[in-house]
């Protein structure tokens, strides 16, 4: 694996340095597993990318020779497949959820928030409503620690690589197969119980049933999945790590700051733009997460670890209630997008 | 400042060892249980290796799971799906960067925007779409979708590309008389393949790692992708032990893996050598 990324005088550096912090605006937070890495490198070019996209910036855009009106309809053509191809397939569901979200089952039409009412009292849907956010404030916890945590300690270490290898090479690994590692682990015959029993933390015939009961079978696919999540972070913060000027460091170094206090006062605050993009990227994801539960619980047993994206899974296709799973969609759509938007005005705030 | 640091720098590098070690540990026993025989499997994980059966593992789990089958789906939707969505978003990325064009911003958000949509959103009306059209559990929709959920995320990257290409050289092509087409097939594609090969091996994995559509719109191992059909055999058959199911799983991450490693390098430097 050797180094991601991580060359220091890369130019990458000298862009994120000049200019504001890499945007997220245009940053696939919401995005999957396997692009984030993207982000990562092409969310720190983002500031160049806005200006030129800037209607107002259309005018003196390019410089170039003056374009006929049939050239302005020329670009058409380029865009209208990518375009219908998205609408039909993404963005029209999104409208048709949006609405089928106030119709009713069968043919009771149009039944206003009946379906939100029914979702927000049913018991099952409100521990996925709390599962949701829990997910959110662990994956905080777990994967953007660590991973600050990790990026930081090897940055400057010579085996650093190695750590750093291990950590990221989860991160192609599928949610299923994540999922279906910490099977083994966290059953109750399983890896884990087998080591607390080994080390006497845990009296023998007596395993803690991780899968079997709530919270533990939450915390256990929380855990599992930031297994392979941390690593993601570890790239994002190795990445911010080469925008810090290397003076501001060996300042506070010949000033006689020791390793945490050179981390609290000088390397951390200069993180803070990757760590708003980290944090957005990591809660989004984590709010999305899917395969991993399902995989390793199915949500269950009894429902007690789904969140919000089983649930409508489950209410849409096994219980065959498209309504409730409508209203499903539409309550994790707006978490999300709420989730991002928080994100994206402090962002925004931090900057005037 | 090293003698001076000794303390904090053994805690720090205790640490990451400890950190490094916990982090190895479920790729050891994923290994280590996948090559353990069957028969000499117990019902719980082993810590040591007991011998050396993961090709006949995965043989038991290949035929449970019909992955003769599924895995070639999951080729074919990941090949063609990532081609497809790449072409498309090039183009689209070459009309709305490069060329002219009234409201690029709202043309960029269109397509851009599903992105930042969970899948769930979308899944009810495309089932019942595909149920009423007679598309669901087929090979159409299953590329349709992939295709369709890639493009937001190809389009991103391969337009942040172009924007980086210095106007000069459409200039150029432009006052050599060059057509558009011209132009973005002969000029602007080859200039922006790291862009698209990037774009390609990402949406390659995301579709290879896929679960919720291909257990949401398909039924039938004729074309399931491989994580639906992995999935299955972890949460309901029981017949097939765990060390078949984990070299199972071994198995079909092979080629997302390997394409990560061939690629990583090539993510970072290939992409940020354009900033």
């Amino acid at each position: 694996m050797g180094r991601l990324g991580v060359e220091p005088e890369h130019r990458i550096a000298v862009v994120l340095r000049e200019g504001p912090p890499a945007l997220p605006q245009h940053a696939p937070f919401g995005s999957h597993d396997p692009r984030i890495v993207m982000t990562l490198v092409k969310g720190s070019v983002l500031d160049e990318t806005k200006t030129r996209s800037e209607p107002k910036s259309r005018p003196p855009r390019r410089s170039e020779p003056r374009y006929e009106r049939r050239d302005r309809m020329a670009a058409a053509p380029f865009f209208l497949a990518a375009l219908l191809v998205v609408g039909i397939v993404l963005l029209i569901p999104f409208v048709y959820t949006i609405i089928r979200s106030f119709i009713g089952s069968g043919d009771q039409g149009f039944v206003g928030f009946a379906n939100y009412v029914t979702m927000f009292e049913d018991p099952n849907l409100q521990l996925s409503l709390f599962n949701t956010v829990f997910w959110a404030i662990g994956s905080l916890i777990i994967p953007v620690v660590l991973g600050l945590g990790i990026a930081v300690m090897t940055s400057s270490m010579k085996l650093g690589g190695i750590a750093r290898a291990a950590v990221i090479l989860p991160y192609a690994l599928a949610g299923t197969v994540v999922a279906i590692i910490g099977n083994i682990i966290f059953t109750s015959a399983g890896s884990l119980n087998q080591a607390l029993e080994f080390i006497g933390l845990l009296a023998p015939g007596a395993p803690v049933q991780w899968l079997l009961h709530w919270p533990l079978n939450v915390i256990s696919a929380l855990l599992i999945a930031s297994w392979q999540s941390t690593g993601v972070n570890v790239v994002l913060y190795m990445v911010g790590l080469q925008t810090i000027p290397r003076e501001t460091v060996e300042a506070a170094a010949i000033d006689g700051a020791d390793g945490w206090v050179r981390f609290k006062d000088v390397i951390f605050p200069q993180l803070r733009p990757t760590t708003i993009v980290v944090i957005g990227l990591t809660i989004t994801n984590a709010l999305r997460a899917f395969d991993v539960i399902w995989v390793l619980t199915q949500g269950g047993p009894n429902r007690t670890s789904e969140t919000l994206a089983l649930s409508m899974y489950r209410e849409s296709f096994l219980l065959l209630d498209p309504a409730v799973g409508s209203a499903i969609a539409v309550v994790l759509t707006i978490i999300v997008v709420v989730c991002s938007w928080i994100y994206l005005r402090r962002q925004i705030g931090n900057e005037a | 400042m090293k003698a001076r640091l000794r303390p904090g720098v053994l805690f720090r590098n205790t640490l990451v060892v400890l950190l490094t070690l916990l982090w190895i540990v479920p790729t050891y026993l994923v290994v280590v249980n996948a090559m353990t025989p069957v028969k000499s499997y117990t019902g719980s994980p082993v810590w040591w290796p007991t011998g050396f059966a993961f090709f006949s593992n995965v043989v038991q789990g290949w035929q449970a799971g019909s992955f003769d089958q599924v895995f070639w789906n999951s080729v074919l939707y990941a090949v063609v799906g990532s081609g497809l969505a790449v072409a498309l978003s090039s183009a689209a990325a070459f009309g709305l960067t490069i060329m002219p064009v009234r409201r690029p911003r709202l043309w960029f958000w269109l397509i851009y925007a599903g992105t930042l949509l969970p899948l769930q959103v979308f899944a009810v009306p495309l089932y019942q779409a595909s149920a009423a059209l007679g598309l669901y559990d087929t090979k159409t929709i299953m590329l349709i979708v992939y295709t369709a959920l890639c493009i937001p995320f190809a389009f991103f990257i391969t337009r942040n590309y172009l924007v980086t290409i210095p106007s000069e050289i459409g200039q150029a092509a432009k006052l050599d008389g060059a057509s558009w087409w011209q132009m973005y097939l002969r000029v602007f594609l080859p200039l922006m393949r790291p862009a698209l090969l990037a774009a390609f091996v990402f949406q390659f994995i995301y579709i290879w790692n896929e679960l919720f559509f291909g257990i949401s719109l398909t039924i039938s191992a004729e074309n399931q992708p491989v994580m639906a059909a992995l999935a299955s055999l972890q949460t309901q058959s029981s017949a097939l032990s765990q060390p078949a199911i984990l070299a199972t799983a071994v198995a079909v991450s092979a080629p997302a893996i390997i394409v990560f490693l061939v690629f990583q390098r090539f993510f970072v430097t290939g992409l940020t050598s354009n900033l």
